[in-house]
């Protein structure tokens, strides 16, 4: 039952840590953002503690307010609480990792967003994703593989963190270096996932159908013609045939990548990219 | 090269981006503007000191258009661009190789480029199609600039292609002309970039195309649509004013002892000099000013104010400058349409067609 109230605290605690990195950085439009969530996340808080008391009926005499994680700041005005927010609750680094599990393929940060957007609770901006592969990255560092999984990045062929994308440190190294010839691959690999899982939905929601068309325009017979919304298996079709001619060659590419980054790298380098340009991730 | 250092005064040189030396082309008879360049001034600073800032400069929501729309077109290992190539050139369907040149880190961009380019050009085999956040050097009048062309694109039809995207629309087929030269312009100097490059590895500087893909919204949408562009023109324009800028020593000679536009600043970031002196320093260089500088050029208020000052015909435009060739203000010309001024020597024939326009305009107003 406390659960949910668990989960709130933790990302209670998690946006507090960002607000203040923020601050620190002196990037005030995240912060106000962050802040938002922050105080959406402590009415969350304050609305479930209440009816999780209700439940109880007092059984423990309940936890008293002045306990609670909002305390510190305190909620301002006790509002209705915005539908959206019971889905967007997800930490931030768990939406990601649902829309890349989705997708399959080291992703750029502007993909996720839409992804998420379009199948899951949306709400994510592409700002809160930019530290995100830091954060994990200092996570692991402090205390590897503490955590089931980790957001990390693709690695280039010169075994550097690949520019923008994500991707998730379960899958295996094959899937998380690119070559030259990956961005494409993973385009249309990318495209047909989400024609395959919009196909499995009953109601597909109109947003993903849009995305799916968009990406589409793209690949060559994957659209019968104007801009309507497209048929997911014709996508599918398109993107299966074009992946063909790429893939043995992509396949062949990233094997011999993973083996090198297999051999060189440490744990932290195979998951973060190499450590000579690791002082530059900044930019990224 | 020291003449110039004592003329930028102690500042780091100011390197040109590819807009300033595709501006170079635009006026290449001014003198001020040719000394400042080759010195490396920061004119926009030295404009603003003296009272006349520039009007123009881009719009943040010009330059946020501009960057949503290439990360558009670029997004997903340059989709978007991948089709119109196929489109408009018959790209392949193989051809699909992207790489990042900024992977490597920004400070390792220019060498990373460099190795990338000759790779693909020694062995076009394995090479890529796309080469994004290139970095390109240029040597101009001593001093290295730096060059971001958008995309660099191989393996269309064997030949480097400068892909240039623009966020200006294409409507029916149409877009505004200016701003279409101002991109091939642009462009221009990144081809030239490129051809150096390569030459100076080695290739034949004509595997890259004159011919530029020049990317824009299409219509009223932001899906974008390409267009060839050839730059031969803009090319040879280029290379004549860059030529120009290297022989600036008989500039120099003219100039008095002492001469400096220096913008020294002191604690406070504020330059030492005073706005007047520093004005009478830039007078010292005969300008040209035309009114299309107001479109390229920096100190673009400070020549006008210069030129109307002094009556100049220059404010009228090329076209009616060279026609009034043999008079030397606008006081002279009035004189001479309204006839109260006698016609000098050689001043005949157009005085003739100023009293022809004289009446004229009076027989319209009447």
């Amino acid at each position: 039952m406390s659960e949910p109230l668990d989960a709130l605290e933790r990302r209670i605690a998690e946006l507090r840590a960002e607000v203040r990195r923020a601050v620190k950085a002196r990037d005030t439009s995240l912060a106000r953002l962050l802040r938002a969530d922050l105080r959406r996340a402590e009415r969350a808080w304050d609305e479930a503690v209440v009816t999780e008391e209700s439940a109880e009926s007092g059984e423990s005499g309940g936890r008293g307010r002045a306990e609670g994680p909002g305390s510190a700041e305190g909620p301002e005005g006790a509002g209705p609480l915005p539908r959206e927010a019971g889905a967007a609750l997800m930490p931030i680094r768990e939406q990601v990792h649902q829309a890349l599990l989705l997708l399959g393929v080291p992703t750029a940060a502007k993909l996720v967003v839409a992804v998420n957007e379009a199948f899951f609770a949306g709400g994510l901006r592409s700002p809160q994703l930019s530290s995100l592969r830091r954060d994990e990255e200092r996570s692991f560092r402090s205390d590897p593989y503490a955590r089931p999984y980790y957001l990390c990045a693709a690695l280039t062929d010169r075994l550097s963190p690949a520019r923008g994308l994500l991707a998730a440190s379960t899958w295996p190294l094959e899937a998380r270096v690119v070559g030259p010839l990956s961005p494409r691959v993973d385009f249309l690999t990318a495209a047909t996932r989400i024609a395959e899982h919009l196909a499995r939905l009953a109601e597909p929601p109109p947003g993903a159908v849009r995305l799916l068309s968009r990406m589409a325009q793209n690949i060559p017979g994957a659209v019968e013609g104007g801009f309507g919304p497209v048929d997911p298996a014709t996508v599918v079709g398109a993107a299966r045939a074009e992946l063909e001619v790429h893939l043995p060659a992509d396949t062949a590419q990233r094997a011999e990548v993973a083996a090198r980054a297999g051999d060189q790298l440490t744990d932290v380098e195979r998951l973060f990219g190499a450590a000579a340009l690791s002082t530059l991730r900044g930019a990224c | 090269m020291s003449r110039l250092d004592d003329l930028r005064g102690p500042v780091p040189a100011r390197a040109h981006d590819a807009r300033a030396i595709a501006a170079l082309a635009a006026n290449p008879g001014c003198a001020r503007r040719s000394l400042l360049d080759a010195a490396g001034v920061d004119k926009d600073a030295a404009a603003r000191h003296v009272g006349f800032p520039a009007p123009f400069g881009q719009s943040q929501f010009a330059i946020t258009r501009g960057n949503v729309f290439e990360s558009l077109v670029k997004e997903n290992g340059c989709a978007e661009l991948l089709r119109l190539l196929r489109e408009l050139m018959g790209l392949p369907i193989e051809q699909v190789g992207y790489r990042d040149v900024e992977s490597v880190g920004s400070h390792l961009r220019a060498s990373h480029t460099r190795a990338l380019i000759d790779r693909a050009a020694r062995e076009s085999e394995d090479s890529a199609v796309f080469y994004d956040h290139p970095l390109l050097s240029l040597r101009i009048a001593g001093h290295t600039s730096y060059l971001e062309p958008d995309v660099v694109a191989f393996r269309l039809g064997g030949r480097f292609h400068i892909v240039e995207i623009k966020s200006f629309s294409v409507i029916d087929g149409q877009a505004e002309p200016e701003k279409v030269a101002a991109a091939a312009r642009q462009a221009a100097v990144y081809v030239l970039a490129l051809r150096a490059l390569l030459e100076e590895l080695g290739h034949d500087p004509e595997l890259v195309s004159h011919d530029v893909v020049l990317v824009c919204p299409e219509n009223f949408a932001n899906r974008p649509v390409a267009s060839l562009v050839d730059v031969r023109r803009q090319l040879a324009v280029l290379r004549r004013q860059l030529a120009r800028m290297t022989r600036v020593d008989r500039l120099l000679e003219g100039l008095p002892e002492g001469l400096t536009f220096s913008l020294e600043p002191d604690a406070d970031g504020v330059p030492t000099r005073s706005a007047g002196e520093l004005a009478e320093a830039l007078r010292r260089v005969p300008a040209r000013y035309a009114p299309d500088c107001l479109a390229a050029c920096d100190l673009c208020m400070f020549c006008r104010d210069e030129a109307r000052g002094c009556g100049s015909t220059d404010l009228l435009g090329r076209q009616v400058r060279d026609q009034l060739g043999g008079v030397s203000g606008m006081d002279e010309a009035l004189g001479l349409a309204e006839g109260v001024r006698e016609p000098g020597e050689g001043q005949e024939e157009i005085s003739r067609l100023l009293r022809l326009a004289d009446r004229l305009h009076r027989e319209c107003v009447a």
